[in-house]
């Protein structure tokens, strides 16, 4: 059955935190993420503690590095519709226009976006797998066309944020507030492999929460793209997605960020293509190469070998758009 | 109705020998001139539906009314070795607790003679078979309580694949997993049509599984009344379906038990027959005293209440140069799931064009998966998906444009009764489908060779059904103040028959669509009517209704000539009264006239006459697709398609395009995204929730949707030309679509249903040549 739990409604950010320490507490915040998994019975809860009225994890503000500080609760739908993020920061703006559906982009936060939980269909069904205490990943020997091309195991998850792969494109860095004081992380180092870790996703502790997300000033001649394939135009996780950032000068690539979705438990990064990419003039043979060097290292299972065609044409694709 | 569609139906659905039509009938005549029919009209019941005035079954709340919740078996086999039921009985809430042991509740359910299985069986053949049931105050409580109830299983091996009819396989029945026999339609000689051939082509071609889907989920509210039982049940037939099989269940007379279904939230083949959960209701109810409402979760809906039948078709065709086949034969091996079901897929294959030598053999096994049920169209889209796609390899090989080659092998008689149709609109819509979609040009045009490759396809397609057949009863009653009030146990689940009910009524009496009123589906007070199935609530009540109608008109202007001194071609309804054409002077009110005969009220009663006999009464359609395909990533994009349907008349303009829009967009969800996954290691599903099943969003739609609606102006199929179309419209679709991919890419997608990993497959096996 449902455990009963109780329900708070934090007004300040000192007060979520004073919550959220005690045990079985979750954060609340848009909802659309932890309704899910309740009602799936993947944990359970003691405490429910609503984070959606602090006005001060809320919208985007400039910071004075020239960067962008972006508040745990801003809405996927403000995201995608930022003129800011759409002009210096596209990649993340097109991310978040590809999430879900409307509804759910004007009710899920960006901070839920990134530590939401696995979509795996073994973790969400009725199936006793690893990431939930069992003993195997089913994904291995089962029904594995959406699973990962990228992962040491033991859990083949695909990590289900559009968010987190273009803002891994953008080096963005976290801030985690907990008992303890802030602390801040790169988003490379947010993300938890399977093998770190089996039962959650990212660095957060129990009774932490992550507040902000910074972003590095603008570079010169920077540009970025998020290229999203799913089963269907709406309403669908990545079967594969593609974050780039460029840096351009006078023609020549100085600089590549290549950042995998869909194919891994976490953000991945193509880092043979960022090389291969650097220094060099863009053209139809280099975009190609730089997708075969992007599904380098990939070890498919039965069904997903797609995948590895879908990494390669997807990143040639968005190279050629991007430079186009 | 065709013998394919009967066995889909096989158990709920009682036969009735067509009665006699009455002396009256034959002064019918088709209308010459039409003021309504014909027309775009708004559905009569339009507002109830946007404003949420429409009370649907999972809208009903009644006072003092429990919340029923169902226990499945979590696996795929496995027997049931006991049931503690204490500790959910004692839950707050929680007001009955039911299982196979519960008194009334050891009721026989699928099967028959070969096996017979249980509402509550402890044989349970696959996941989600039900285990017990709970009613409670809320719905969570009675949730909870579910999950408080202990099974001890003994789970047993299962099988899903074609593996079943090895003989080490696990044995879902005593007998083995065969169903049955082959079934064979045999015509000409195959071997001879292929040795008359210049080109005999062959390919295996596989449909996955399609879910319903339905946006209501299944379920049922029952309330008694003493010895009366009350059912508000989301169904496709208030008779057929949950009337004659709860009185079976319950073993109660048929006037006790009282079915509604005002409004549908969508059946689509799944909703025939009564649902297990309708009789655990009424149990429950019964236990309790108090109305019971059993709504089905989503997921449970995926897992029990069926689906379209995977088919592993080979069909071999043989055709001349010139394009005339000469023989085709199909063999298709399929499995109903864990129950007998209908898995027929050749129907089209030996009927659709004149082809003098068919050979269709078809055989399924038993496998410990949710059961088949009907599906829009059972069996026809993947019948089509090979039939289909195997006219344009041929055409391919020949040169030959398809559509031309289709045009070839048209047939104005029936291949598989060798008798005429009243009408066929397949050339038609072949040719105005062609013409509408700008068919030559398209293929016609230079295509392009860089990453994203664009194809036009096009295939044919019909249905067995859509015909219609007795019975049909309709009660046309006409108030003394000019107002239509008709009757009928028919459905509207969502086709727009109340709308098109109401135009036939008011076309015949000639009163305006807005005195027409019609009250439906609810079996204590409406007449007879047929489940909604095979697409023939429209050719099937609609007859009626006209002919309802026409005995109010017919006993009006036999009144009113005698009142007025006029001859009864004269008199005209207008309004509140009735009066002389010629002489406008001389009428008298309604109300005059009927007291004067002693009744208040007339009333038609339309009986459903039979069909002509040694005809076929068929729809035909003809749908094009225009594709893009990107060769990089795999995904597809259908850009436009294009509808031409021919169901007879066309009654309601707005209806029709609604059914084609509908229909096509259901078989786009076929073609690209939608299958059940079970999973190998366990045998259940992994996919059974609305995000991981992946029906059609809006933007998989494309905004370009044409229509065409063909009209043979048929005056033979019945009183009104009208023929199905819900059906036919789901039809052809995935195959135009798979060979517009062929067209833009140059692979054959054999395999459905086409995501970006079957494009991206194939394009690679092609690179490795």
């Amino acid at each position: 059955m449902m455990k009963p739990f109780a329900y708070l409604k934090a007004k300040t950010p000192a007060e979520a935190l004073a919550a959220l320490n005690s045990k079985g507490a979750r954060i609340h915040a848009g909802g659309t993420d932890l309704l899910g998994c309740l009602h799936d019975h993947l944990f359970t809860v003691d405490k429910v503690v609503s984070i959606s009225g602090i006005k001060e994890w809320s919208g985007m503000t400039g910071r004075p590095d020239g960067g962008l500080k972006i508040g745990c609760l801003t809405t996927i739908a403000s995201i995608a519709a930022s003129a800011v993020l759409k002009e210096k920061y596209a990649v993340l703006a097109q991310a978040a226009s590809e999430v879900a559906s409307p509804q759910l982009r004007e009710q899920g936060t960006i901070g839920g976006n990134l530590c939401q939980r696995p979509r795996c269909w073994y973790y969400r069904g009725d199936f006793p797998c690893a990431r939930k205490g069992g003993e195997t990943c089913f994904a291995v020997e089962g029904e594995n066309q959406n699973h990962a091309i990228f992962s040491n195991g033991p859990c083949f998850f695909v990590h289900p944020s559009d968010t987190a792969v273009a803002l891994s494109a953008l080096q963005a860095r976290l801030t985690v507030a907990g008992p303890a004081g802030t602390r801040t992380v790169p988003i490379e180092s947010f993300f938890l492999a399977p093998e770190k870790a089996i039962d959650r996703e990212n660095v957060l502790e129990p009774a932490e929460i992550l507040t902000e997300i910074h972003l590095p000033a603008p570079a010169a001649g920077a540009r970025s793209s998020y290229r999203k394939i799913r089963s269907r135009q709406s309403w669908d996780f990545a079967l594969t997605s593609v974050a780039l950032w460029l840096q351009v000068d006078k023609g020549m690539v100085s600089q590549a960020r290549c950042w995998l979705g869909g194919v891994a438990p976490a953000p991945w990064r193509a880092a043979a293509a960022e090389k291969l990419l650097a220094g060099k003039k863009l053209n139809a043979a280099l975009a190609a190469s730089a997708g075969q060097a992007a599904a380098e290292g990939a070890v498919p299972m039965r069904d997903n070998a797609y995948k590895v065609e879908m990494v390669k044409g997807a990143v040639e694709e968005s190279l050629l758009r991007l430079l186009a | 109705m065709s013998h394919y569609y009967e066995e889909m139906e096989e158990s709920f659905r009682n036969s009735f020998e067509p009665a006699p039509g009455p002396v009256a009938e034959a002064k019918i005549r088709p209308w010459e001139k039409t003021q309504l029919v014909g027309k775009g009209v708004p559905r009569v019941d339009g507002y109830e539906r946007v404003s949420g005035a429409a009370q649907y079954t999972a809208d009903i709340v009644l006072p003092d009314m429990l919340y029923a919740a169902i226990l499945r078996c979590p696996h795929a086999h496995a027997m049931v070795k006991s049931i503690d039921t204490s500790a959910a009985e004692k839950m707050p809430g929680v007001l009955a607790v039911l299982s196979g042991k519960s008194p009334g509740a050891d009721l026989p359910w699928y099967g028959g003679k070969a096996a017979q299985s249980k509402l509550f069986d402890t044989h349970c053949r696959h996941e989600g078979e039900e285990v017990a049931a709970v009613a409670a105050l809320t719905p969570y409580q009675a949730a909870d309580a579910l999950r408080a109830i202990r099974v001890e299983y003994e789970t047993l091996p299962f099988v899903l694949d074609p593996a079943a009819m090895q003989p080490s396989a696990p044995k879902l029945y005593e007998g083995g997993n065969a169903v049955g026999e082959p079934r064979i339609v045999k015509r000409g000689d195959v071997a001879q049509g292929f040795a008359e051939a210049d080109v005999v082509l062959e390919e295996t071609f596989y449909t996955s599984v399609q879910m319903h889907a339905t946006m209501e989920a299944h379920g049922s509210v029952a309330k008694w009344d003493g010895d009366k039982l009350t059912l508000w049940d989301s169904t496709q037939g208030v008779y057929d379906g949950v009337l004659f099989g709860a009185a079976r269940a319950l073993n109660m007379p048929f006037n006790k038990i009282r079915v509604i279904c005002k409004y549908m939230g969508g059946g689509f083949g799944a909703k025939l027959e009564v649902g297990k959960y309708s009789i655990i209701a009424a149990l429950l109810a019964r236990k309790t005293g108090r109305p019971v409402k059993a709504m089905l979760p989503r997921e449970d809906t995926f897992l029990c209440t069926g689906n379209r039948p995977e088919a592993r078709m080979t069909l071999k065709a043989g055709v001349k140069k010139d394009g005339t086949l000469t023989a085709l034969q199909l063999t298709n091996l399929s499995t109903p799931g864990a129950y007998a079901s209908g898995t027929s897929v050749g129907y089209q294959v030996a009927e659709l064009y004149k082809c003098p030598n068919v050979l269709v053999s078809e055989s399924g096994y038993y496998s410990n998966a949710g059961r088949a049920r009907p599906f829009r169209a059972p069996g026809f889209p993947s019948g089509n998906w090979c039939l289909e796609q195997m006219m344009d390899m041929l055409a391919v090989k020949l040169g030959m444009d398809p559509v031309e080659l289709r045009l070839k092998n048209f047939t104005e008689v029936s291949q598989t009764r060798q008798v005429p149709y009243t009408s066929t609109g397949l050339k038609e819509c072949l040719l105005q489908g062609a013409k509408a979609f700008g068919w030559q040009e398209a293929r016609a045009a230079k295509k392009s060779d860089g990453p994203v490759r664009r194809g036009f396809g096009m295939a044919a397609g019909m249905w067995s059904g859509g015909n219609g057949s007795p019975p049909y009863t309709a009660e046309v009653r006409l108030f003394v103040d000019g107002g239509i009030t008709i009757k009928t146990g028919a459905m509207d689940i969502g086709t727009g028959t109340k709308t098109v009910a109401c135009m036939v009524a008011a076309e015949e009496l000639g009163v305006p669509l807005e005195s027409v009123r019609i009250e439906n589906a609810d079996t204590a007070v409406t007449p007879y009517g047929q489940s909604s199935g095979g697409s023939m609530t429209l050719p099937g009540l609609i007859p009626a209704v006209r002919k309802g109608a026409w005995l109010v008109k017919q006993q009006l202007l036999a009144w009113g000539a005698e009142a007025l001194g006029v001859p009864a071609e004269d008199v005209e309804l207008k309004g509140n009264a009735i009066g002389s054409r010629s002489a406008p002077d001389k009428k008298k009110p309604l109300e005059e006239l009927l007291r004067a005969n002693g009744v208040m009220d007339v009333i038609g009663i339309g009986n459903r006459d039979p069909n002509p006999p040694k005809k076929a009464i068929n729809p035909f359609g003809a749908h094009f697709a225009e594709v893009e395909v990107n060769t990089r990533t795999g995904e597809v994009r259908v850009v436009r398609l294009l509808g031409a349907n021919e169901s007879g008349r066309v009654i309601n303009q707005k209806t029709f395009h609604n059914q084609v829009f509908g229909g096509m967009t259901q078989c786009l969800g076929f073609a690209l995204t939608e299958k059940r996954v079970l999973d190998r290691q366990t045998g259940k599903m992994v996919n059974a929730n609305l995000h991981d099943y992946k029906v059609p969003t809006a933007l998989d739609v494309p905004v370009q949707h044409q229509v065409v609606a063909v009209d043979p102006q048929d005056t033979e199929c019945n009183l009104v030309g009208c023929k199905g179309l819900g059906e036919p419209a789901h039809i052809p679709t995935a195959s135009a679509i798979a060979n517009a991919i062929y067209d833009a890419v140059g692979v054959r997608p054999t395999h459905g249903p086409m995501e970006p990993k079957t494009i991206l497959e194939l394009l690679a096996k092609k690179k490795r040549g």
